[in-house]
């Protein structure tokens, strides 16, 4: 029986501490669930035991044998595998090539180095049969479903029978049906003997699949319980911590006006049949998972996918989103959930994308007028507080907290009506958080109405005046959030799948 | 957009070039020879300043060298037939002709820019088929023998003076003056710095793309056509085979100027000191008597090192910002 133990292990950076005193046993024909929210240590855990960093301290053992991983090759040839949410597959090859990269057989003789497809495909036909898995082999993986990619992706990683693979939220692009075969082919493997380490967001996948669940708190262990004892309560007591208290910090009532009234809004493949009214001075939250349809209902609204059907009226009009520039006019926009391709121009100052949006009114007769230009620079400057030494220097040298309120000022410089926030407090520091959450607040007491979409639960309860399930590309139901507890929310989110 | 010191280099080198060259280049030192070098890089320069657009809005025109001899050829073959078979007057035929000529590079510009946009084939690839296919075109309507429909006073256009200064010149000036002010001052400057920068964050931020992409590849094949009617009256004919490999003097002139292949990011004013650079260069060269294969030579290792010096000047500004 393989077993996998750290010992003590710790990763320090310049100013934190990323991993402390992590200690762990995992048994080889299991299935252990690691979980934590983000900025917890996962990754640097994961980066650690596939060899990319080196522990500051502590050990790792093998079978009981101290074990040092240098580099990813050296994680591989200790037979640790790993597979990662993003797929690393060549889509015009097929599922033989892809599975066999980097060491197809060769046929020795008169040319060396031919390729002995023969060889290959006997190869591939095995292993997927130890798998249980039937893929259609000489099919280019572009054609095959993203589910049936990630199997390729774990058979490829499996080719080299490791003892350890290590799944890093590999079913978060996939929907509930499709996670399922990737979760039966996990199954199989742990019966067969392998040590499955399966990291997830998805609190609900654990208790059918994994055996272990092990939680990480800003960087420290919180214990591992077997699967049957996590109970949602304990998992967020896990994540979290004990004492989950957060002080709301909107308390003021919406407004009897209605900004956004979305009626029976549906893009086939995306959301369907999405309906809600967003008042004057209210804050909605979106929970769901990633895949559920947040992000496209988001960008849909925003006119950057235009929906297929149903209406979106804005003040009392009636505005069928078409693009993002008419969207803008008739006062609704959104920050992307992507600053660094969508939401920002990093090779621009940050003047010009400041005032990118709002340039029209800025220049009158299309001539642009530097003046006016600084003055909203300054202007949001001032209210979105923003670390700003050359307003003339690409943006790109801001730090991504300045970068986001950057984006935001952009949208604030065209005075909407409703903002759309896609993962407003991702890749920032906990101060900018503060102060993004400050202006929220603020906005919303100016009479803004806002949507905010957020993987993080608890930040939805601190913001938002209702919160609306929403899954598999369908609102599933709404809450008052005043009245939620950060248990509650998340054992709604895992009960309605 | 700002300026900052690295942004005078080429300038400076520019500048050292003429005082070497003043002082090794019997001749080169005259107001005869400065007007010489202007009227050489004009034709250039003025199809240089659109493809600083092209450059700049992420996309590519390599169609411009034979759009110029199809646009002279154009304008040869339109006068001839408004002379000769419609039997007007060479005062109006000449005037109608220049204008179809530089409607038609509009109308190919702004179908480079519709296919561009509508159906997703890169401006590269269309305008790849544009310049086998326009070459082709002027072979054609010229039968492979130049056509000289054009009466004597054509000449003034592209061999005259205008206050001692050559027309073609003037016309460039022109063409600086009025994309530098575009680039720079309005509205759609910045329209095209963005969407070259990064389509999908443009279009997010309400940018018009397909206007701003296709106005600009519009814009530079007419600049080429104009170009091809001042090239025709120089050579006081239309000529099939003139202008051959001309988009790539002029994208190594943008580029020498500082422009990124990639996008986002140039200057109009750059590209001018690029055209003055390589037209001084070859100018000084041709004055020393160098061979005219070596001269090849040195343009390629110009290009090259000019590159070469702009991504320094880059990497080190991103280490200044990591740092900072």
């Amino acid at each position: 029986m393989i077993t996998l133990e750290l010992q003590n292990i710790s990763r320090v950076f310049p100013g934190t501490v990323a991993l402390q005193d992590f200690s762990v046993r995992w048994e080889g024909g299991k299935i252990h669930a690691l979980i934590g929210r983000n900025g917890a240590g996962k990754s640097t855990l994961v980066n650690i035991l596939t060899g990319a960093l080196a522990p500051t301290t502590g050990t790792m053992l093998l079978n009981d044998t101290p074990c040092t991983l240098r580099s990813p090759a050296d994680a591989r040839r200790t037979g640790i595998a790993a597979v990662y949410q993003e797929l690393s597959l060549l889509p015009d090859l097929n599922v033989i090539e892809n599975i066999l990269l980097g060491r197809l057989p060769v046929r020795k003789g008169m040319l060396p180095g031919r390729i002995d497809w023969k060889a290959a495909e006997r190869t591939t036909r095995e292993l997927l049969a130890r798998l249980n898995i039937s893929l259609p082999l000489h099919t280019p993986v572009r054609h095959l479903s993203v589910a049936r990619q990630q199997l390729v992706e774990i058979a490829k990683a499996m080719a080299s029978s490791p003892g350890v693979l290590l799944c890093d939220e590999p079913t978060s692009a996939l929907s509930h049906q499709e996670a399922r075969c990737v979760f039966e082919l996990l199954r199989t493997l742990a019966d067969h003997g392998a040590l499955i380490i399966y990291i997830t967001h998805r609190l609900q996948e654990i208790r059918t699949l994994a055996d272990t669940v092990t939680a990480l708190r800003d960087g420290v262990s919180t214990g591992t319980v077997p699967s049957a004892a996590a109970t949602p309560e304990r998992m967020v007591a896990m994540m979290f911590g004990e004492d989950v208290r957060f002080s709301r910090m909107i308390d003021h009532s919406p407004l009897p006006t209605t900004v956004l009234e979305v009626r029976g809004l549906t893009r086939h493949s995306a959301f369907s049949d999405v309906s809600f009214t967003l008042r004057a001075g209210e804050v909605i939250g979106i929970a769901g998972l990633m895949g559920s349809g947040r992000t496209e209902l988001l960008r849909s609204l925003a006119g950057a996918d235009p929906p297929d059907t149903g209406d979106v009226v804005i003040n009392g009009r009636i505005c069928v989103p078409r693009s993002p520039a008419q969207m803008m006019h008739c006062g609704m926009v959104m920050t992307p959930e992507n600053r660094k391709d969508h939401g920002l121009l990093t090779l621009l100052s940050t003047r010009a994308n400041m005032t990118l949006p709002s340039l029209d009114r800025l220049a009158p007769h299309a001539i642009t007028n530097r003046t006016r230009e600084e003055q909203v620079v300054a202007r949001m400057q001032r209210e979105l507080d923003i670390a700003l030494a050359d307003p003339e220097a690409p943006v790109s040298a801001l730090s991504g907290g300045n970068q986001q309120k950057v984006v935001l000022g952009k949208w604030l410089a065209t005075d909407p009506r409703v903002m759309l926030l896609d993962e407003p407090t991702r890749g920032i520091d906990i101060k900018a958080k503060a102060q993004m959450f400050q202006t929220v607040v603020r906005l919303s007491r100016e009479g803004m109405g806002l949507l905010v979409v957020s993987s993080e639960l608890e930040e939805l309860l601190l913001l938002c005046h209702r919160i609306l399930f929403m899954q598999h590309g369908r609102i599933t139901g709404s809450a008052d959030a005043g009245s939620m507890c950060l248990e509650t929310l998340l054992a709604r989110c895992m009960e309605s799948s | 957009m700002s300026r900052r010191p690295h942004h005078f280099i080429l300038e400076l080198v520019l500048v050292v070039l003429c005082i070497t060259l003043a002082v090794l280049a019997p001749g080169f030192f005259s107001a005869e020879n400065a007007l010489n070098v202007l009227r050489n890089i004009s034709m250039q320069g003025i199809i240089a300043l659109g493809m600083t657009m092209v450059i700049v809005a992420g996309e590519i025109d390599l169609s411009v060298g034979s759009a110029v001899a199809f646009a002279g050829c154009w304008t040869a073959y339109l006068t001839g037939t408004f002379t000769g078979t419609l039997g007007w007057p060479p005062a109006v035929a000449v005037p109608v002709a220049i204008g179809l000529a530089a409607i038609t590079g509009f109308l190919l510009g702004s179908l480079t820019g519709f296919i561009r946009m509508r159906f997703r084939v890169p401006s590269f690839i269309t305008t790849l088929a544009l310049m086998t296919g326009l070459s082709g075109a002027a072979e054609l309507i010229t039968n492979g023998f130049p056509l000289t429909p054009f009466p004597e006073w054509y000449n003034a256009l592209g061999g005259g003076y205008l206050a001692g200064v050559p027309v073609p010149a003037l016309v460039l000036l022109c063409v600086f003056l009025a994309s530098s002010f575009v680039m720079n001052h309005t509205v759609f400057g910045r329209s095209v710095y963005a969407v070259g920068g990064n389509e999908e964050a443009a279009r997010l931020s309400g940018i018009p793309v397909g206007r701003t992409k296709t106005t600009v590849l519009a814009v530079t094949a007419t600049l080429a056509a104009v170009a091809g009617v001042l090239q025709s009256s120089e050579i006081m004919s239309g000529t099939a085979t003139t202008a051959k490999g001309w988009e790539l003097d002029i994208i190594a002139a943008v580029i020498i100027g500082g422009t990124s292949l990639s996008g986002g990011s140039g200057s109009v004013r750059g590209t001018m000191v690029g055209v003055m650079f390589l037209g001084v260069i070859i100018n000084g060269m041709t004055l020393l008597n160098v061979n005219e294969y070596w001269q090849h030579v040195v343009r390629g290792i110009l290009i090259l090192t000019a590159v070469l010096l702009n991504r320094a000047h880059v990497t080190q500004e991103a280490f200044r910002e990591a740092a900072a």
